[in-house]
Order: C-alpha cells, then sequence, then structure tokens
C-alpha cells in the first residue's frame, strides 16, 4: 500500500478564505515537516542562518506561486516537494554546515516547488487574499516552531535530539518520495 | 535634596510601569471593543459597526499596520516619531488627493475588485521595511513605508465606504489604524529583546510574500473550479408518456397561443 500524500498537494477544487488556507500547511504532512525542517536547519547550524533560511523560503516561494499562478508548467513538483522533506532531514541528521548561499540556494529550489503547489490553488480560491494570508501565516509559524525547537534541541545530548528529529524528517521523505517518484 | 529623590525615584517607577502597560492596557482596550462589536446581534449593527468588522479589521487591512507597529518598535525613538507622523501625513494625502492616487492605480487590471491593490502595496512596502539589512536604512525606509500605508488605508477607507457621506466611517478607519499601530508598538517596545529583530524580519518576509501573491492572485481572472467527472452512473431520464400533470388553467399561455390555435383577444388589441 502506497501513500498518497503527496501527490494531494495540489487539489483540482476551489479552496475557500482565511481557514483553508491556515490549515493547508497545517494539514499537508509533506508541506509541514519541509517547514518544520527548514527552521530546525536553521537553527541547528546557528549564526545568521536562523533567520536567513526562514526569510528567504516565503520570498522565493512567491516565484514558485507566481508561476502557478499564471499556468506555468513545472514537472516534478511533487517529486521536487517530496524530495524536500528527505534532503532537508538528511541535512539535519548528518548536522550538515554548507556555506550560506549554498543553503540558501537549496531553500530555494524547494521553495519554488511548494510555492507552485500553493500558487496552482490561489485562482480557484473564493477569496484569494485571505487564503494567502491564512497559509503564509501557517508556513511561517512552523518556522518559527521548526527554529524553536531547533535552539531547544541544539544543546541538550550534543545535538543528538534534534539528528533524530532529521532521522524521521527523513524517513517522512522516503514515504512521501515512492508515490511522488510513481507520479513523476 | 535626599528628602525628595525617594518620592521622585517611585514617581518615576510608576510612570515606568504605566509606559510599559500602556500597550497592552491599548491591545486589551480595543480587543474588548471590538469582541463587543462582534458578539452584538447581527440585526442590531448599524453600517459603522459592520464596516469595521468587514473592512477595518479585515486582515489585508490590519496586517500592514501590525508590521508598520513593530518596524516602529525596532526603529529609534525620533525615527519612529517621525514615521507615525509621516503615516498621519500619508492619510491626510490619501484622503484629500484620492482621486489622483484612483486615477494614477486605475490602470492596475479589475481595479476595483481588490480595492485597487491597496492591502498588497501596504505589506510589500511595510515588509520591505523589516526585511532591509542595516538598521539605519531600515529606519530611512520606515519613512517612506509610513507614507505609503497611510495613503493607502485612506484610499482603502474611501473606497470602502458604504455611506459616501458618514463622517464617522473615515474617522473611525482612522482611529482603528493608529490603534494598531500604538498597541502594537508600544507592547513590543517595552517588551524587547535581543531577538526581536529575527522574528521582525521573518514577519517582514511573511508581509512581501502575502503582499505579491495577494497582488498577482487579484490580476488574474477566477476560473472555475474544474470538477472531476462524477463516478455516480448518470441515471436514466427518459420521459414517461402518460397525462399532463397539470390541468389546462394552469399551462403556460405560450402553449396555447400559437399557430392554428385561435386566440381569444377581448380588447381587440393586436399580437405582437
Amino acid at each position: 500500500m502506497l501513500p498518497d500524500s503527496a501527490a494531494a498537494h495540489i487539489t483540482s477544487t476551489g479552496s475557500g478564505g482565511f481557514g483553508s488556507g491556515f490549515a493547508h500547511p497545517l494539514t499537508g504532512p509533506d508541506h509541514f515537516l519541509a517547514m518544520f525542517a527548514v527552521g530546525l536547519w536553521g537553527a541547528q547550524m546557528g549564526g545568521r542562518t536562523v533567520w536567513t533560511l526562514p526569510v528567504t523560503f516565503p520570498l522565493i516561494m512567491v516565484a514558485g506561486g507566481a508561476a502557478g499562478m499564471f499556468g506555468l508548467p513545472l514537472p516534478g513538483v511533487e517529486f521536487g516537494i517530496a524530495l524536500s522533506v528527505l534532503a532537508l532531514g538528511l541535512a539535519i541528521t548528518f548536522a550538515w554546515h554548507p556555506a550560506e548561499w549554498m543553503a540558501l540556494c537549496l531553500i530555494a529550489v524547494f521553495a519554488i516547488c511548494h510555492g507552485y503547489a500553493h500558487g496552482a490553488e490561489l485562482p480557484l480560491a473564493a477569496d484569494p487574499a485571505d487564503y494567502i494570508i491564512g497559509f503564509v501565516l501557517a508556513t511561517g509559524l512552523i518556522h518559527v516552531l521548526g527554529i524553536g525547537v531547533g535552539l531547544g534541541l541544539g544543546k541538550p545530548l550534543g545535538g543528538r535530539l534534534a539528528r533524530g528529529l532529521g532521522v524521521l524528517i527523513g524517513l517522512g521523505g522516503i514515504y512521501f518520495l515512492v508515490p511522488a517518484f510513481s507520479v513523476a | 535634596m535626599s528628602q525628595h529623590s525617594p518620592s521622585r525615584e517611585r514617581r518615576l517607577g510608576v510612570l515606568a510601569t504605566a509606559g510599559k502597560c500602556s500597550g497592552p492596557a491599548l491591545a486589551a482596550l480595543g480587543l474588548l471593543g471590538a469582541a463587543a462589536i462582534a458578539l452584538s446581534p447581527a440585526a442590531g449593527r448599524s453600517t459603522l459597526t459592520w464596516w469595521i468588522l468587514s473592512s477595518a479589521l479585515a486582515p489585508e487591512r490590519v496586517l500592514p499596520l501590525v508590521g508598520l507597529g513593530v518596524a516602529l518598535a525596532l526603529a529609534g525613538r525620533r525615527y519612529s516619531l517621525g514615521a507615525l507622523a509621516l503615516f498621519g501625513g500619508g492619510l491626510a494625502v490619501g484622503f484629500f488627493s484620492k482621486d489622483w492616487l484612483l486615477s494614477a492605480l486605475q490602470a492596475i487590471p479589475r481595479a476595483t475588485s481588490h480595492h485597487f491593490l491597496t492591502g498588497p502595496i501596504s505589506s510589500v512596502t511595510v515588509g520591505v521595511a523589516l526585511v532591509l539589512p542595516g538598521a539605519r536604512v531600515r529606519s530611512w525606509f520606515l519613512l517612506i513605508a509610513a507614507v505609503v500605508a497611510g495613503s493607502m488605508l485612506a484610499v482603502a477607507i474611501e473606497v470602502t465606504d458604504p455611506s459616501l457621506h458618514d463622517v464617522a466611517i473615515p474617522l473611525a478607519g482612522v482611529v482603528i489604524g493608529f490603534w494598531i499601530i500604538a498597541a502594537i508598538s508600544l507592547t513590543a517596545r517595552a517588551f524587547r529583546r535581543a531577538w526581536f529583530p529575527i522574528p521582525a524580519r521573518i514577519l517582514g518576509s511573511w508581509l512581501i510574500a502575502i503582499g505579491l501573491l495577494y497582488g498577482g492572485a487579484s490580476l488574474i481572472p477566477k476560473q472555475r473550479p474544474a470538477f472531476p467527472p462524477s463516478a455516480e452512473p448518470t441515471p436514466n431520464i427518459v420521459p414517461v408518456p402518460g397525462p399532463n400533470p397539470l390541468p389546462p388553467f394552469l399551462e403556460p399561455p405560450q402553449d396555447r397561443v400559437g399557430p392554428g390555435i385561435p386566440y381569444e383577444n377581448p380588447a381587440g388589441l393586436q399580437q405582437p
């Protein structure tokens, strides 16, 4: 039995307002894990990346969102979303500390995939303004949660707790990647 | 001198405590007022209370003001006061140059459906004021953002005012705008910590993202949702032969009046 959570990211029916926008990142486990991992990874690396990663993500997400809104073709979006969960999970597991520009580039690629999935839904939304405000706020709150957990788990047991969470996120990535690979 | 110093210190302490509590108290008072309006029976709501709930407190209107409040709390006292004054100036510009602003903004596609993009323009400008690197650059840009946010708020108030003449509506919009900025700014300033710029920058990036995505979505005509074909088989609808269920006197007149059917015209009028 294969999961279809990642493939269910882009829906074809219209969305509602603030409530459905806010619920979208929280109820989609692939999106939730990726956003959480961005905050956690930034906190694990420390320094400026604590805020540069969560600030860059929504800004680049806009580009993906615009591509989705205008219906530009972007193949392999679901694959990219699933891959983002796996890659971020691995980065946290191995406490990978790349140069800041490299981390930002990686985040930017994943942000385009996540933004595209949201943007494709926007023209269908009953109230696009409230829907966007809802999903951006929820996305940001998951980032903040990831930063909080990352800063809290950064020191106990030499950061092993945070790395353990990275393993779980990576496993989630594999879970989403299998059906996304078959879709792609 | 030594006799006066304890009382003076006490007075200063009271003033400091009052200053620290003013933001949360202002926020609590305003929230209580908004809750009282929201919980009042819908039938008894006036145009003003309806407008406050549906427009003045709409997320697209409130969020840029929250961002501006946070930016004011992070800036120095001089820049904060300057930005607050410029916000008021922006409001005045918006109200008194409404026609000029609307004619400048009407080139935007579907302008009336999204209030001339006032929400997105405010969100993006205030977001940039929060995200920009360097305290000095941020402070200078805050002054510009305050003018833009003020003028956009004034335009939004004018274009959503259902009464067109009631002074209470623009007045309420201005008071609510200043209340949001003051409550957020005073609260954040009172409990300021060294890590505040981090969430402020994150908030700024959200505001930019919201503004750009909302602006983009507003410019695109809304599509009809593509519903998938129903899995249920379509039932066979076959007209059942039989007598007409309607009695003759209930049949539509066009069925009775037609070619070959005589039409009684007591008034002697000609058929069209």
